[in-house]
């Protein structure tokens, strides 16, 4: 975009970008455009000012400016809730969210940083539409504003069809508490006309969007709200039944027609799946991403602490006051509790709605306490209450007491050992500049740095790499070269076809590899040090931690053996040694509860490409035996190109890394010696 | 500083200092925070169990301010304390804390997952509730938990004795003040040793012995409770400018003093005494016997 054009990667023929998801590519005009051209346009701003900075540290910036942005954003909705200090304690809350945290850190290039920021200035803007008592100009104003908001937000994030359902059942509510106001409908018309308008034009979204099943309710609300206002006019109660019968026989009959001509476009799986959490189970593919998962209660009081009660008291302050706009308040915080509870990811919209409704909660408490500090102190209140005459230091307590029960929510969290997680998530690092470890390392490690430094240096743009998904973006943005899969998982074929190359025997992977052109292959590996053995001078046993591709390979087993059938059926490998999930590799052992690979794991290419990596690290580095106790297997096709981490020595390892040892493995495949043994294709 | 509230069981009904317990409050937080920041308990599966119980007595003091302050409906004095069972949900899950009570007569009573998420939020609704109820009298709301307190810290290891020593210490000296008449320590004291009560036994894991020795307490209760429901009556005892009677038997007070005139001092002594007993019995049911025999 920055190099040639903002429409460029859409308009005139779109970008298909061949060194992704190898060979068909990534149709990049299938992606949701507002990310890359707020970027891209802020970026050229910037430069036409004549500051002269990396595209690559602009973006990296980008999320931590936008972060406060929103945080800004939730302060004026806070206020127009409850006055600038539930603002202000909103936009705290926000700030200090974890889940906020870590997706608007440096380098959180992702969806969700455009999309808090549009689903935030949308409900402020939204909020203010409707209010009844400004005037119309500026309704008409807020409305043009929230519309944009929407668009922007649709633009951006998939979750969009959350804030537009959440938008559309806020109204439909309205409607059941005979809340209608013309205001209300010409607010409404406007911002998801003009957003549904914008949104449209751009390629991924398109038409079918409107016909799609959480876009629909749009329509029908505004159908209703015609109804409202229709009945709102003098009319004969003839009139007005036969005018509801047809809205409800329109809005039926609508439905079932659009059901039956198949308009209705089947939501994606990921968004079903937050619907209905079980129905992920049976999907290996959207449940192996981490962020996808259900979150358990635990995650949200980890997240949370004892700020749920604040929430809670929220809730109860927003239901005694229903105002319109603690009316949305209420339905915010309960869906997004719900989808929170359902996706790990989905927290970060929850945040939002804690933020505000927590502030709600705290000055709703305080309110009586702060009145009377305020109050002169010989006033006695006059109550049926059992305390007569109560100080203003008394108060003064109450207030300390909240005070108190924030800096353990805030400052020291029971439920994470003290350190509250939002101060852990600060300063963890990007993943990719920790090798991917789960540690704070005081400077950059060097592991997969170097590896991506390595395959820029040595490698075409367009060798093929094969790495499993996690490492697709590292591999082709950072490293340069041609990749199979990243983080998009937008074909589900392919991930399975990679994780059959991985678990199969040498043979039967390269068959399928062969098909990718692939001319590398790469592992990632960690390993943890146990304490040293003093029998022949300092010897470590290093044993596999589970942080990489050791502990991802199960998901590979799991993902690659739903499409078993088809493996068979295409020639790629006999029912003999086919498999459906990683029970067929080995087991756990009850006693340890390690992983013991049977015969047909050690068969398996994965296993090979793993050991071998661990054997090189005991011979290069020196000071350490691997564990389990087992020979390194040297793989048959497969050559060592380059190995990150192999010389990283114990000592090092320990004092860097709190002893866990990245090694990052990338063979090259030995074609040649694969032709002539099973002569040339 | 503090609100006055009349005494009713003294000649005059002098005026009298009420909710002191936010000192006990106050005081135990800070000492939580201490021990936390000394190092001396470590955080265990990432959870740590001083700072736990911090939040858990803070939230206790703070609910019972509230009601203090406004007089909390039933229902929310009867639900709130749920919010501070999930600090100590998680700290049971994390640290993997046996989800099994082992009763006498009755045997081992194993919950599985029942455990986390059914019987720590009772116990906690439970204890904070019927502790709260037992009160009315000069000493009886501080000495009785007081015992409580004492018993399951005998029954615990070193390291959480240790939490609780501080705030004991203090605890003692109010009920020694409260016993005398001269402070109340209000609903803000009873829930906060009421939380600490209830979150002190399952971090120490000594749900068992709980259960024995707040039977007083749920007695108590229970008997308050079933006369609301059924005759709609509430217990009141009387004072003839000397000593208690009721003509009821509506609550443990009002039980023991039914027509039977006692100082308010001899009651507070007797319900204390019967704790003592039950947590006597729960002490010794916990000593390992194979090692006396």
């Amino acid at each position: 975009m920055v190099q040639n054009g903002l429409l460029s990667p859409y308009w005139p023929t779109p970008w298909i970008n061949t060194q992704q998801w190898y060979p068909d590519g990534l149709d990049m005009s299938g992606s949701l455009p507002a990310l890359p051209m707020t970027a891209a346009i802020l970026y050229n701003i910037i430069s036409w000012l004549g500051v002269n900075v990396d595209l690559m540290a602009f973006v990296s910036l980008l999320p931590v400016i936008f972060g406060t942005f929103a945080c800004l954003i939730i302060y004026f909705i806070g206020k127009d809730m409850g006055g600038k200090a539930v603002g202000l304690f909103a936009a705290l809350f926000l700030a200090l969210a974890p889940s906020f945290l870590q997706r608007t850190a440096l380098g959180f290039f992702d969806t969700e940083v455009p999309g808090m920021l549009g689903l935030l200035l949308f409900i402020f803007l939204f909020l203010r539409a409707i209010d009844e008592t400004r005037s119309l100009r500026s309704s008409l104003i807020y409305s043009i504003g929230s519309g944009m908001a929407l668009a922007y937000f649709i633009g951006a994030w998939g979750a969009a069809y959350f804030l537009l359902d959440l938008a559309v059942f806020f109204v439909f509510v309205l409607i059941l508490l005979k809340r209608y106001s013309q205001r209300l409908l010409l607010s409404y018309s406007l911002t998801f006309g003009l957003a549904l308008f914008i949104a449209t034009k751009v390629p991924y979204i398109s038409l079918g969007y409107l016909t799609s099943g959480p876009v629909i309710p749009i329509a029908g609300v505004f159908l209703l709200l015609c109804l409202a206002e229709v009945l709102r006019n003098n009319i004969s109660a003839r009139t007005k039944v036969s005018l509801i019968v047809a809205t409800i026989t329109a809005l039926v009959g609508g439905f079932v027609v659009m059901w039956q001509l198949g308009h209705m476009q089947g939501i994606a799986g990921k968004f079903i799946s937050v619907l209905d959490p079980f129905v992920r189970s049976a999907a290996p593919l959207i449940e192996s991403v981490a962020e996808h998962r259900v979150s358990a209660w635990g995650n949200i009081y980890f997240e949370l602490g004892l700020g749920i009660l604040f929430f809670l008291a929220g809730l109860y302050f927003t239901l005694r006051n229903p105002t319109n706009r603690n009316v949305f308040l209420l339905l915010f915080g309960a869906t997004s509790l719900y989808f929170a509870a359902s996706m790990v990811r989905l927290l970060v919209i929850f945040a939002s709605a804690f933020s505000l409704l927590a502030a709600i909660g705290i000055l709703g408490i305080l309110k009586p306490f702060y009145a009377l500090l305020r109050e002169a102190p010989q006033l006695a209140i006059k109550s049926k209450r059992r305390i007569a005459r109560v100080s203003k230091e008394y108060s003064g307590v109450a207030i300390f007491l909240v005070f108190m029960l924030l800096v353990t929510n805030l400052a020291f969290s029971p439920q994470s050992g003290g350190m509250p997680r939002v101060y852990s998530q600060a300063y963890a690092p990007i993943t990719v500049s920790a090798a991917s470890l789960p540690v704070v390392p005081s400077e950059p490690a060097q592991e997969w740095l170097d590896m991506l430094s390595w395959t820029q240096n040595n490698l075409q743009s367009t060798t093929v790499v094969c790495a499993w998904w996690d490492y697709g973006y590292w591999l082709s943005i950072l490293g340069n070269v041609t990749t199979l899969a990243d983080n998009a998982t937008v074909n589900g074929t392919q991930i399975e076809n990679i994780g059959f190359s991985f678990m199969a025997p040498e043979q039967q992977s390269l068959k399928m590899l062969e098909c990718y052109n692939a001319k590398y292959i790469l592992v990632f590996t960690t390993l943890g040090l146990g304490s040293p053995t003093t029998q022949q001078q300092y010897q470590y046993i290093a044993s596999p931690a589970g942080f990489g591709d050791e502990g991802k390979w199960m998901w590979m087993a799991r993902i690659s053996g739903q499409a078993r059938d088809r493996f068979i059926q295409t020639g790629f490998i006999g029912e003999e040694l086919a498999w459906t999930d990683e029970n067929t590799f080995g087991s756990r052992d009850n006693q340890t509860g390690a992983w013991q690979w049977n015969n047909v794991g050690k068969n398996s290419t994965i296993y090979k490409l793993l050991s071998w990596a661990k054997q090189r690290w005991t011979e290069v580095s020196g000071g350490g035996v691997v564990g389990p106790d087992e020979a390194g297997v040297q793989p048959e096709y497969f050559t060592e190109a380059y190995f990150a981490g192999v010389d990283l020595n114990p000592i090092d390892a320990s004092a860097k890394y709190g002893g866990l040892i990245p090694l990052v493995a990338l063979y090259e495949i030995d074609w040649q010696k694969y032709y002539t043994e099973i002569g040339q294709p | 500083m503090f609100p006055k509230v009349p005494d009713q069981h003294k000649i005059g009904k002098p005026l009298v200092p009420n909710g002191l317990g936010v000192i006990y409050v106050l005081f135990t937080t800070v000492y939580l925070f201490l021990i936390y920041f000394s190092g001396i308990a470590k955080a265990s599966n990432g959870v740590s169990a001083p700072l736990t119980l911090a939040v858990c007595i803070l939230f206790g003091g703070f609910m019972g301010l509230l009601d203090d302050w406004m007089d909390l409906k039933w229902r929310y004095k009867a639900f709130m304390p749920l919010i501070a069972a999930l600090p100590l949900i998680y700290l049971a899950i994390e640290n993997g804390l046996r989800t099994s009570i082992s009763l006498p007569f009755i045997g081992m009573i194993q919950f599985h997952e029942a455990y986390y998420f059914i019987i720590i939020p009772l116990i906690v609704m439970i204890v904070t509730n019927t502790v709260n109820q037992l009160g009315g009298l000069n000493g009886l709301e501080t000495v009785c938990p007081a015992i409580i307190l004492i018993g399951l810290m005998v029954l615990s290891q070193f390291s959480y004795l240790l939490l609780m020593l501080g705030p004991l210490i203090l605890w003692l000296a109010l009920a020694a003040l409260n016993f005398k008449g001269k402070i109340f320590v209000g609903n803000t004291g009873s829930f906060a040793i009421g939380m600490t009560i209830a979150s002190f036994a399952v971090i120490t894991d000594l749900k068992s012995s709980l259960l024995v020795s707040i039977l007083p307490y749920i007695f108590n209760s229970a008997l308050i409770l079933l006369t609301i429901f059924l005759f709609k009556k509430r217990a009141s005892v009387s004072f003839d400018g000397k000593k208690l009677v009721s003509d009821q038997r509506r609550s443990l007070v009002t039980l023991i003093t039914y027509r039977r005139p006692l100082t308010e001092h001899q009651v507070v002594a007797l319900i204390s005494l019967l704790m003592v007993i039950f947590m006597s019995i729960a002490v010794l049911i916990e000593l390992p016997w194979p090692l006396l025999t």
